[in-house]
Parts: structure tokens; C-alpha cells; sequence
């Protein structure tokens, strides 16, 4: 009996030194600074918001390299489908080291979960530093909390766009027919449109399309309300409009310049140049039917519609294909698609407090930050996937061809730009060699461009569709960024307001547009009238204290 | 019967406990056999109403029980006080009863017919191409309405203009008003099929002496539906109605969405795509669940209401 309670209390004794030993751990992990790092081969867990379908496990060629010169391999696991998986986490308590939470960040700081990174980034990570400069200010998570728990992953440093991907889009066999002219306004516009459907009734049977729109689900705020947005000379922020002096934000679809644009539809509507399914065809239908190479104008992104492009592409109606035309109400505009947003941190990646080794972990993230692990995701690796020739970094003829033909598979092999997990340089930014950090530069878009594209654009004097349109030089950059990545709280009255005026301008404005002209006024009030009801007003006061709030954490240093 | 079970369970009561165990140790391996069924009951069905204490609380994920803020019935004020929701309940009140109208008539009819057919390969042609429907999803269905019903090349309008009936197509998805009848039809074509399979199976249960002894009294076939098919199959036709008519306000709502525009919107919002929007869709999960309570309480009071008026003048009921 004696030797036994013995072997008990020996073993409940260990047990408490154990947990007590687990405990001090703890305590120690907190102050993310102090602890100690291993250097050993090390595993950390991820969870991505976004998922990216071709993960291998970091099996990958790049991936293999990445474990070789850091020892951490990376458990990855993405989000799948809608529901809220960050929410999940932070309830459970069972963060992973890692977490690129996107829109749900609040969640996991509300939780406590998050670790301040600016100790870390100041001691442990200079190339991360380096690429945040003078920025610190746009990586604070709010003026009440002004630390800093992610490193922003959603957008590059530096990044530019060479091309124009919006406007109003022409088929470039309207433009031709119609003799090249000059297209600003809305009412050239519609005179393209109007002098091809009238010579070409039909397209292989099927009549001409005027100009399609998608209005039927969220596509309506691409190809209808942000239109109205651009026409009038505004950059795009999401569902409102910014004044630049006072930072006012009012719901932009019940500005009266707007009105004067649905008026133009409502017109457009009138003289049957607006597809009548416009409001009611399916995603799919639209797609369709902008393959089919009968649609003459559109008011969509390239992202959105391209996949219906590469079709006529494929088919080898490159006339049928699209251009991209700065078009506004009247000459008095000027179209801000390129009014430079500044660096657009927010969403990114962070360490949790369950991080074991939060030193390793940055560590980790500063090697991807540095021009060896940029290179290393944009390019790949040295002599296998890019060469140097005469100091230039190039991509060799075979290994390009399996890059655009079998992109999914060439990704999982290869790895190549699947690790934008840390900060990095956006496209047009050139390494300390003069090379280009990323594969996409300015040469490469003209030489993708199919040669009507080119020789519409010659008509015009451009080489890309950008050079249409107004440069961002000519517009001062906006302070608080781009004002759709703002998160606003949507679990609170301000959410259910501003979902029900989403809702109500879908099914107000699109009345407005389908109605006769002369009844266009009168629904125009019902719609005025219908917003002041849902309460739009506050809204718009609860979103001006956020932009202002935004403005001044931005501009702190 | 009804009265044969009570008559066994009579003298049980008056016995002494001794005889109740007893019972249940003759019954023992029954009760074993039911324990997986009750804990499943229990575990999907009891356990998850805890999370109703959510409609009571400004739920916040990430929060333990005990830190969570109670608001009382602030969520259901917010809810009755919205404008939209009355038009909601409108429109899932009127949809669902076209629904049960129509979606209860058709396979009961589809179902009769089918037993009158006395080809044998006919009548399971008929019924696989019927039911196949069923099988497909709404969003491939919608997108069939959709087209079907399309102005740019759609097969309705375009019979009917060569029916010469219109001379211009008609927006059909455009129309508010039509919008219900449109989903009710949808709703039939996907669905008739397979709820025949019921009653076919009941139809199937009947005594076929009874129609030998009724063609023997020379009643037609009519007169042979009339009171042989459908008393045979009444009992069924009772319980699937009561059950749902509890299901009434249970309206789903994929068809809805994938169905409707911003045109249709005033028509299409139903109650399930009203708690998306407002509720989950924000995060506003106290809203979302005091919308699901809301939901399963008038379904209560329905299906006890349906149940009772039918016990009172059929004498049928499923409690």
C-alpha cells in the first residue's frame, strides 16, 4: 500500500510540474519579443480566406526551396465555400500561427487572438520594414487599438496598372465602321452603337444587341450603378461618393448627376438599344451572349466579361472582341479610373498568440519579403524556370508555353505565385539588377494584344487602352485609400440600413431605367423617397465618421 | 383501431410497479434498440434549441456564454417594427399556399391517372421521365425557366408568336404579378413526379377485389375513383396535408433567388431569403435566429391547428 500511494504522489507531483512547466510557456509565448527562437526545422499552421485550389503541400518546386532556406513548412488549410470559417476559429480558440483572416480580421482581434507585430517587423524583419517605409500609419488596426497585427498581403507595393480594364467597352468593328471617332461622351457613344445596329441587324441570324447589361444579381453594382459613378467623373468607392474636402460620403446612385446618367439607359431603353434582358438574363445567359459576338457595347470590367472575349478569341473573331473608352455624361468630366488609391494595406496575413515561435515566424515571412523570396515566388527557380540573359531575367519559350497553357498544373508543380502570403513589390517595380520584380510588365501587354486591337489603337494614337484615358498624375492620391476596403461593421443597424439601400437602388433605379421617359421622373422620386425612408441619411453620417476615422489613422505615422 | 392499444394499456396502469419493470425487462432489447434513435433526436433536434438563447443576446462570435450581452426582445421588436417584413410574410404566405394548392392536387390527380393506365411500360415511362425533375437542382432549373421564358429567343414566346396570340414578346420574368404563378409552375413541373410516388404506393396498398366487386355492381371508372381510389388513399392524403400545411412558412429559398431580379424584388423576397440577407448574410446572427424562431413557432401553431381540425371532421390526424 505504502509503495503505491507513493508511485501516486510521485506521479501527480510530475503531473503538476508539467502543467506548471506548460503554464510558464505560456506566459513566456505573450511577450512575442522575449521568447526564444529555435532554428531547427520548424512546421507552422496557415488558414487562408481565400483558397488556392492548386496548394501541394509546399511540394511544390518553390515551395521545397522556401523549406530549404527557412526549415518552415507550412500546414496550409483554406477557407471552402461561404460559411464563416475565421469566426469558427476565433470562437474555438484554436488559432493556427498563421491567419489571413480578409474581411473577417475583426473577428480574430476581437477574440484577442492576434499578436502585435511591430516589435517583431522593427527587430527581426528588415526587408518587411524596407517595403513598409514610411507607411506604418496605413498598417494601424484603428485609432482605439493603433497596433500592428497584419502585414498586408492584398495588395503589392508600388503596384501599377498598365492597361485599362473599364470604361465603356466597343466592339472593334464598330469602331472601324465607324470611321475611328472620337468617343468621350455618351453621346458618341451611343452614336457608334446606333449607325452598326442599324447596318447590321443580325449577327448570324440573331439580332443585334446595343449595348447588354447584367443588373439581375451583384453584377449590378459592376455594370450599372459604378457606371454611373465613372461616367460622372468620380473614382470608384464602392457604394459611395467621397467629397475631398469635407470627406462626406453620400450613397452615390442619389447624386443628381447620377440621375442624369440613368436617364441616358432610361433613354438608351427607349430607342431599343438596350438589351430588354438586360435586368432579368443570368450571369450565364450574358456570357453567352456576349460570345456569341452580337453584344456592340458593353459597361463591364475585363475581368468580368473576358471569359465570354477569350471565347470570340478562340473563334478567331478578334473584330468582335472589345475595346476600352474613357466615355463620360458630357465634356465636363473626366474619368478617374486611375486616381492612385496610395498603398492599400489592410487585409493580410498575422501571427496568433497560439504561435509557439512567433521570431521563427516572421523570420519566415521576412524571407518572402526579400528580394531572394520575391524573385523566388514571381519567377521560380534560377536556370529552371526563368534564365538570365546579359543581366535580364527571362522566361524560356517552353516553360511560357506551359505557363498559359496548363496554368493550374504549371502552379502546382512549380509553386510560382502561390506565396504571396508576405509584403512584396508590386508590377512595374524594378530590383536592385533593374529587372522587373514581377512577370508582368508594360511590354507584355502590347504583346498580348491581338493585331485589330492594335490597329484600333493606332487610329488613336495609343499603344495601350490606358493611354486613352486620364493619367494618374493628373489626380492627387486619396487619402483614405480605397473607401471599399473599409469594414464597416455589417452585424449592426448601420449593416441593415446599408444592405436595404443596396437592395432598394437595385429595384428602384432598374424601375426608373425600364420606365416609359416620360415617367422617368417619377420614379426617380419614388426612389429618392423610398432611401430617405430606409433611413440613408445615417448611414451616410456612420460611414463619413469611418472615412474621416481612416483618413486620420492613415496619416499618422 | 383506435381503441384496441387502449385496452391493453388500461389494466397496466392499475398494476403495481413490479409488473412495469417487468415490462420493460420483456421489452428490453426494444428500448436498447431505440437508444441510438432517441440520443440522435436529442443531439440534432433538442441540443441545437440552446442556440435560441442567441435571439435574446447581441450574439457576438468568439465570446463565451456568460460574456455575451442579453437584450431581451430587442431583435423580435426589430423585426416586427421592419417595414419589409410584412411584405416578406406576404409574399411567403401567398407563394406557399399556391405551392400547397397546386403542388398537392397535381401528384394526387398524376398519381390517379398513372393507375388507371393499363399499359404497363407506358406507365413507367411516364412516371421515371415525371420524377426525373426532382433530381435536378433549382439552379439548373432556373436557369431552364429563365431561358424558356427569355424574350431573346425564348420557346414560349416564341410559340406564341407564331401562334400568332402576341406580336411582340413578353418579359415574363420582368412582370411582378406573375412572378408566383411562375415559381408555382416550376415548383409543379420539378416536383410532381416524385411526390406521385407516395400515393402510388398507397393506391397500390388497395384491395383489388374491392374494384372487382365494384365493376361487378357496374360502376364506372369514375365512379370507381370516386369510392374506391381516393377513400383508399385518404389517410395518407390527410397526414401529408397536415404536415404541410406545418411546413407552410418553411418555404426555402432557392427558387426565390435564383428566380427572381431587382425587378420582381418586391415579389420574390420571401422569409428564409429575408434571414439570409439580413441576418446571416451581415453577421447579425441574434437577428437571424429570433427570424428562425419566429419561423418555427407559427409552424407549431399551424400543424396543431391543422392537426386538430382534421381529427375534428375526419377523425385522422399524425398525433
Amino acid at each position: 500500500m505504502k509503495v503505491k500511494s507513493k508511485v501516486i504522489s510521485i506521479v501527480s507531483a510530475a503531473l503538476l510540474l508539467m502543467g506548471t512547466a506548460a503554464c510558464s510557456n505560456d506566459t513566456a509565448s505573450t511577450d512575442a519579443t522575449k521568447a526564444k527562437s529555435s532554428k531547427g526545422p520548424v512546421t507552422f499552421t496557415y488558414f487562408g480566406a481565400d483558397p488556392v485550389p492548386t496548394w501541394n503541400n509546399m511540394q511544390d518546386e518553390v515551395g521545397k526551396e522556401i523549406t530549404k532556406r527557412t526549415g518552415v513548412t507550412l500546414k496550409a488549410s483554406y477557407q471552402v465555400g461561404n460559411d464563416d470559417k475565421v469566426g469558427l476559429i476565433a470562437s474555438s480558440g484554436q488559432y493556427p500561427d498563421l491567419i489571413s483572416p480578409k474581411g473577417s480580421a475583426a473577428k480574430m482581434v476581437d477574440a484577442g487572438a492576434m499578436v502585435d507585430l511591430k516589435p517583431l517587423i522593427e527587430k527581426y524583419a528588415p526587408n518587411i520594414k524596407k517595403l513598409i517605409g514610411n507607411n506604418w500609419g496605413r498598417l494601424k488596426y484603428s485609432n482605439e487599438d493603433p497596433k500592428v497585427y497584419f502585414i498586408p498581403t492584398y495588395d503589392a507595393v508600388g503596384q501599377k496598372q498598365f492597361d485599362a480594364g473599364g470604361g465603356f467597352e466597343l466592339q472593334h468593328a464598330a469602331v472601324k465602321e465607324a470611321g475611328y471617332p472620337q468617343i468621350k461622351t455618351l453621346q458618341d457613344y451611343e452614336n457608334v452603337i446606333k449607325q452598326y445596329v442599324k447596318k447590321h441587324p443580325t449577327v448570324d441570324g440573331k439580332p443585334t444587341v446595343g449595348m447588354s447589361l447584367i443588373g439581375s444579381d451583384w453584377h449590378f453594382l459592376i455594370t450599372v450603378t459604378n457606371n454611373a459613378t465613372g461616367a460622372t467623373g468620380k473614382p470608384d468607392e464602392g457604394e459611395y461618393s467621397i467629397d475631398p474636402k469635407t470627406h462626406k460620403a453620400t450613397f452615390h446612385s442619389r447624386l443628381p448627376e447620377e440621375k442624369e446618367y440613368f436617364k441616358w439607359l432610361n433613354h438608351m431603353n427607349d430607342i431599343g438599344l438596350l438589351d430588354s434582358q438586360s435586368f432579368v438574363q443570368t450571369y450565364d445567359q450574358y456570357l453567352a451572349k456576349v460570345a456569341s459576338g452580337r453584344v456592340v457595347g458593353l459597361a463591364d470590367q475585363s475581368w468580368s466579361y473576358g471569359s465570354a472575349e477569350n471565347t470570340l478569341k478562340g473563334a478567331g473573331k478578334d473584330e468582335l472582341t472589345y475595346g476600352h473608352y474613357p466615355v463620360t455624361l458630357n465634356d465636363k468630366y473626366k474619368r478617374h479610373d486611375f486616381q492612385s488609391i496610395g498603398f492599400n494595406a489592410g487585409w493580410g496575413i498575422g501571427i496568433t498568440k497560439n504561435c509557439k515561435d512567433p521570431i521563427r515566424a516572421i523570420k519566415f515571412l521576412d524571407f518572402l519579403a526579400s528580394d531572394e523570396g520575391q524573385i523566388l515566388n514571381y519567377w521560380g527557380i534560377k536556370d529552371k524556370q526563368y534564365k538570365v540573359d546579359n543581366g535580364k531575367r527571362v522566361i524560356p519559350a517552353d516553360v511560357q508555353e506551359q505557363k498559359t497553357k496548363n496554368n493550374a498544373e504549371f502552379t502546382k508543380k512549380t509553386g510560382i505565385g502561390m506565396y504571396n502570403i508576405s509584403m512584396r513589390y508590386g508590377d512595374g517595380m524594378k530590383d536592385s539588377t533593374g529587372n522587373y520584380y514581377t512577370t508582368n510588365f508594360p511590354e507584355n501587354v502590347v504583346k498580348n494584344y491581338s493585331k485589330e486591337t492594335k490597329e484600333v489603337l493606332s487610329h488613336y494614337n495609343a499603344k495601350t487602352w490606358k493611354d486613352l484615358f486620364p493619367s494618374e498624375k493628373e489626380f492627387p492620391v486619396l487619402p483614405w485609400g480605397a473607401a471599399w476596403s473599409i469594414n464597416a461593421s455589417s452585424n449592426t443597424e448601420y449593416g441593415a440600413i446599408f444592405q436595404k439601400a443596396e437592395d432598394t437602388a437595385k429595384s428602384y433605379v432598374t424601375k426608373a431605367i425600364l420606365a416609359k421617359p416620360a415617367d422617368f421622373d417619377k420614379e426617380w422620386d419614388n426612389y429618392l423617397k423610398a432611401l430617405d425612408a430606409i433611413g440613408v441619411k445615417k448611414m451616410e453620417a456612420e460611414y463619413t465618421k469611418l472615412v474621416k476615422a481612416r483618413v486620420e489613422l492613415w496619416s499618422s505615422k | 383501431m383506435k381503441t384496441l392499444p387502449l385496452e391493453v394499456s388500461k389494466p397496466m396502469v392499475v398494476k403495481t410497479k413490479k409488473s412495469v419493470w417487468s415490462k420493460i425487462l420483456s421489452q428490453k432489447y426494444l428500448i436498447l434498440m431505440s437508444f441510438p434513435f432517441v440520443i440522435w433526436v436529442f443531439v440534432f433536434s433538442y441540443i441545437p434549441i440552446w442556440g435560441w438563447t442567441m435571439a435574446f443576446q447581441n450574439f457576438k462570435p468568439g465570446l463565451s456564454f456568460s460574456q455575451q450581452e442579453w437584450v431581451g426582445l430587442q431583435n423580435f421588436k426589430e423585426l416586427f417594427l421592419d417595414h419589409d417584413f410584412y411584405l416578406v410574410m406576404r409574399n411567403t404566405l401567398a407563394m406557399s399556399i399556391m405551392e400547397l394548392v397546386a403542388g398537392f392536387l397535381c401528384p394526387i390527380v398524376l398519381a390517379v391517372l398513372l393507375h388507371e393506365l393499363k399499359n404497363k411500360y407506358f406507365k413507367r415511362t411516364v412516371q421515371t421521365i415525371s420524377y426525373l425533375p426532382h433530381f435536378v437542382s433549382w439552379v439548373v432549373v432556373s436557369g431552364i425557366v429563365i431561358q424558356m421564358l427569355s424574350t431573346d429567343g425564348g420557346v414560349v414566346n416564341q410559340l406564341l408568336m407564331n401562334l400568332h396570340v402576341i406580336n411582340k414578346p413578353i418579359e415574363f420574368m420582368g412582370k411582378e404579378n406573375w412572378f408566383w404563378s411562375i415559381v408555382t409552375t416550376a415548383d409543379v413541373w420539378k416536383e410532381v413526379g416524385w411526390n406521385t410516388i407516395i400515393y402510388l404506393a398507397a393506391i397500390a396498398g388497395i384491395d383489388p377485389q374491392l374494384y372487382e366487386a365494384a365493376k361487378v355492381d357496374g360502376a364506372s371508372r369514375f365512379r370507381q375513383i370516386w369510392h374506391i381510389t381516393i377513400p383508399g388513399i385518404r389517410t395518407t392524403i390527410t397526414i401529408l396535408l397536415i404536415l404541410s400545411i406545418g411546413n407552410l412558412i418553411n418555404i426555402g429559398f432557392e427558387k426565390q433567388m435564383l428566380l427572381g431580379n431587382p425587378l420582381v424584388q418586391s415579389h420574390s423576397n420571401v422569409i428564409q431569403l429575408y434571414a439570409l440577407n439580413y441576418g446571416i448574410g451581415l453577421g447579425r446572427y441574434s437577428f437571424g435566429t429570433a427570424v428562425g424562431i419566429f419561423n418555427s413557432v407559427v409552424s407549431i401553431i399551424l400543424l396543431f391547428s391543422a392537426n386538430r381540425i382534421f381529427k375534428k371532421t375526419t377523425g385522422e390526424s399524425v398525433m
